[in-house]
């Protein structure tokens, strides 16, 4: 029975993902107006697919599946609106912005290693395991959470200390955050 | 400058000009110390999710049932219960029609064994070497267990970090969302491939890396949680998802039929179909038999029902009453790996996992051409990145080639084959100084198709029956080493000549 219902679900959100990224794609090609039909369309279709095989499949297997075809669906989309160009060797100039750069000690470079890396980690553990600790609901609830709390802001705690040019600031704060989160849940550990 | 940078950032983007350009350099320089174990991690994650497939491909004799009946499987478990030695557990999966084949892994601290179980309940003993091999890679890099799984754990918050600066690095996401520019200047089209690959996979890639992530660091995170809030007593934690043993009564007591405590944990669980059974201590008087079933909606088994030495339920645990944590542990896994949904959804990961190989291997692609342009290129890293993507496909690929031709011999070989033609890859493409990268890539890009191409067909060679599951398992084989020549395909002597220009900008 499942296996004959992915059969069924698998064409049906490729489509939906097709369709809606379609959608979208006509109406952000058009940079002169606002084409919020096209747009409410769109995300409207990729929406209600999504839903539709959260009902149909369960709300976790069944979005699971429905995010992975959905995806699969707008990708085929961007393949076929694909643009070949005559290869040239002068360059093209890209609108994307340009990272900063700029003369850089090395001390910066292990300093900002030490807090993306270790004290990114402690202070995310100290969020997550004090809301593992504190927080209400069942233990087991609160734990898994809290593990999967951790992974996240460790990588938001990377992502802003690889940014931040005011270091010593970066620091304070995730050192700041990891005493005080330890400490909160400790407390817990020690009641 | 300032008015130029204000046109690549769009009014409403939630962060200043400034703060994208050095979000966007962070982006960078994680992807840079970060990019050839993310992509040693997704690339094998990537051909790991077709284990199931690939230890039928390495052992094509291999029995693959759809369907066993409850009499058979109380034979093959018999059977497993007299190979393996007293006090061993033994995990038993039950086949489906979405994944056929049924198990017995037989497992203590001093013994490990696993077999596929035969339609008339014999048992023929499991040898995969490479699929072994690729799966210890993907989780632990091969290293010690706690060690290896603290640096693949790493790893995937590295990955989730990048998703998340990758998307507030790209002010013109939206905008730009379905542009896709092919065969104009390198940089512009791996910049269109890493982004439109990025931002329409990000659900799946930001589920991958943060259950990645999870699995890699749980024992760090038990840990830690244990030293703060149990007083360093792990097992206090463990035991709040794992059913506490019995008391040890060694005394020796057959194993009841198993016939009846399935019947009984179908009843008990409806519309569920037992999929897993976990017997410890068989053949001794405080012997359990828990019996996992799982629902059609549901990802991961959520009905359990544990039986004792004499086959009375002793616990029964049904969806309604586990907590949402419990629910959502027992999904982490199967989300990971894509083995919920049978071929189609493991296809279907196959896909977004290679789109998650490509954006890896593109962001480092960019920044070396950037480097370029600007003329600080940095030849060294540009032969030793060429080494990297092409030579572990390449790699990958001679391995399972060893493991299909000498099996017995090839097993104990895979690891120092693997290391030794990393290691050696790396030097070789770090002394050819005048070589270009391009140079570097097309020899080990023919090598990885030829080594699919030989997979792909080999098992014709060596005079074993195809069964119809391994023909999918060679065509996608084919389909890879087509890939890998593509792009050497005859052009016309223009597009030839651009091409060739282009070898030094990569």
């Amino acid at each position: 029975m499942p296996v004959f219902m992915i059969v069924w679900l698998t064409p049906v959100f490729l489509a939906a993902g097709a369709g809606g990224a379609g959608l979208l794609r006509r109406a952000w090609l058009d940079r002169r107006q606002d084409r919020p039909a096209l747009l409410l369309g769109g995300w409207g279709l990729i929406l209600i697919a999504a839903l539709a095989g959260a009902l149909v499949q369960g709300p976790v297997k069944g979005l699971a599946l429905a995010v992975l075809m959905l995806s699969l669906g707008a990708l085929l989309v961007v393949l076929a609106g694909a643009v070949r160009r005559s290869p040239r060797t002068t360059r093209e100039r890209s609108l994307a912005p340009e990272p900063l750069e700029g003369p850089s000690r090395a001390w910066r470079g292990w300093l900002k290693a030490l807090l993306a890396g270790p004290l990114g980690m402690t202070a995310a553990m100290a969020v997550a395991f004090c809301y593992s600790a504190w927080a209400p609901g069942d233990p087991r609830t609160r734990i898994v959470l809290g593990g999967l709390m951790m992974p996240i802001l460790w990588g938001l705690a990377m992502t802003w200390t690889l940014a931040d040019q005011k270091l010593l600031r970066a620091t304070a704060v995730l050192a700041g955050t990891t005493i005080a989160g330890f400490g909160l849940a400790a407390v817990r550990g020690l009641l | 400058m300032k008015a130029s940078i204000e046109r690549e950032v769009p009014r409403g983007w939630p962060i200043s000009p400034a703060t994208v350009r050095a979000v966007l350099s962070g982006h960078g320089l994680l992807g840079l110390a970060f990019a050839a174990i993310i992509y040693l991690v997704c690339l094998t994650g990537t051909i790991a999710i077709f284990a199931p497939d690939l230890a039928r491909w390495e052992q094509p004799g291999l029995p693959v049932v759809a369907g066993l009946d409850d009499r058979v499987l109380n034979r093959a478990v018999e059977e497993a219960r007299r190979q393996a030695p007293a006090g061993t557990t033994l995990y038993v999966t039950l086949p489906t029609l979405a994944e056929p084949g049924g198990t017995i892994v037989a497992y203590s601290e001093t013994f490990e064994k696993d077999w596929a179980i035969a339609a008339d309940g014999s048992l023929v003993a499991h040898h995969m070497p490479f699929t072994d091999f690729l799966i210890d890679l993907h989780v632990a890099l091969h290293l010690p267990h706690s060690i290896g799984g603290f640096v693949v754990g790493l790893t995937g918050v590295a990955l989730l970090s990048s998703l998340i600066s990758g998307i507030l690095a790209h002010p013109r996401l939206l905008r730009d969302a379905f542009h896709l520019r092919l065969g104009g200047s390198r940089r512009l089209q791996e910049a269109d491939w890493h982004n439109r690959l990025g931002i329409w996979a990000l659900p799946f890639h930001f589920t991958i890396a943060l259950t990645g992530a999870l699995l890699g660091l749980s024992t760090i995170i038990v840990g830690v949680l244990a030293m703060l809030l149990y007083k360093g007593d792990t097992a206090q934690v463990y035991a709040l998802f794992i059913e506490r043993s019995p008391a040890v009564n060694a005394a020796p007591m057959p194993l009841p039929d198993i016939a009846p405590l399935l019947e009984e944990a179908r009843r008990r669980a409806p519309g569920g179909y037992p999929r897993q059974m976990m017997i410890e201590r068989a053949g001794q008087a405080d012997a359990r038999i828990a019996v996992a079933s799982d629902r059609d909606h549901m990802l991961a088994s959520q009905d359990m029902s544990i039986f004792d030495a004499q086959g009375r339920l002793v616990v029964d645990r049904h969806p309604q009453d586990l907590a949402v944590g419990t629910k959502i542990l027992g999904g982490i896994s199967q989300l990971h790996f894509g083995w919920f949904g049978g071929p189609l959804v493991r296809l279907g990961y196959g896909l977004l996992g290679l789109a998650l190989c490509v954006v890896t291997s593109s962001g480092v692609t960019i920044w070396l051409a950037r480097r370029r342009d600007k003329g600080r290129a940095v030849p060294l890293w540009e032969r030793l990145w060429a080494a990297v993507i092409w030579g572990q496909p390449a790699l990958l690929g001679l391995v399972a080639l060893l493991a299909l031709l000498a099996p017995e011999v090839g097993a104990r070989w895979l690891l120092p084959l693997w290391l030794a033609g990393t290691m050696a890859l790396l030097l070789v493409a770090g002394l050819l100084r005048t070589t270009p990268w391009a140079a570097i890539a097309r020899p080990l890009r023919l090598a990885g198709a030829l080594c699919f191409l030989s997979l792909a067909v080999l098992p014709l060679g060596l005079g074993t029956l195809w069964p119809a599951g391994m023909i999918g398992t060679s065509l996608v084989l084919l389909l890879l080493a087509v890939a890998l020549v593509w792009p050497y395909r005859r052009r016309s002597p223009q597009s030839e000549r651009a091409r060739v220009s282009e070898t030094t900008a990569p």
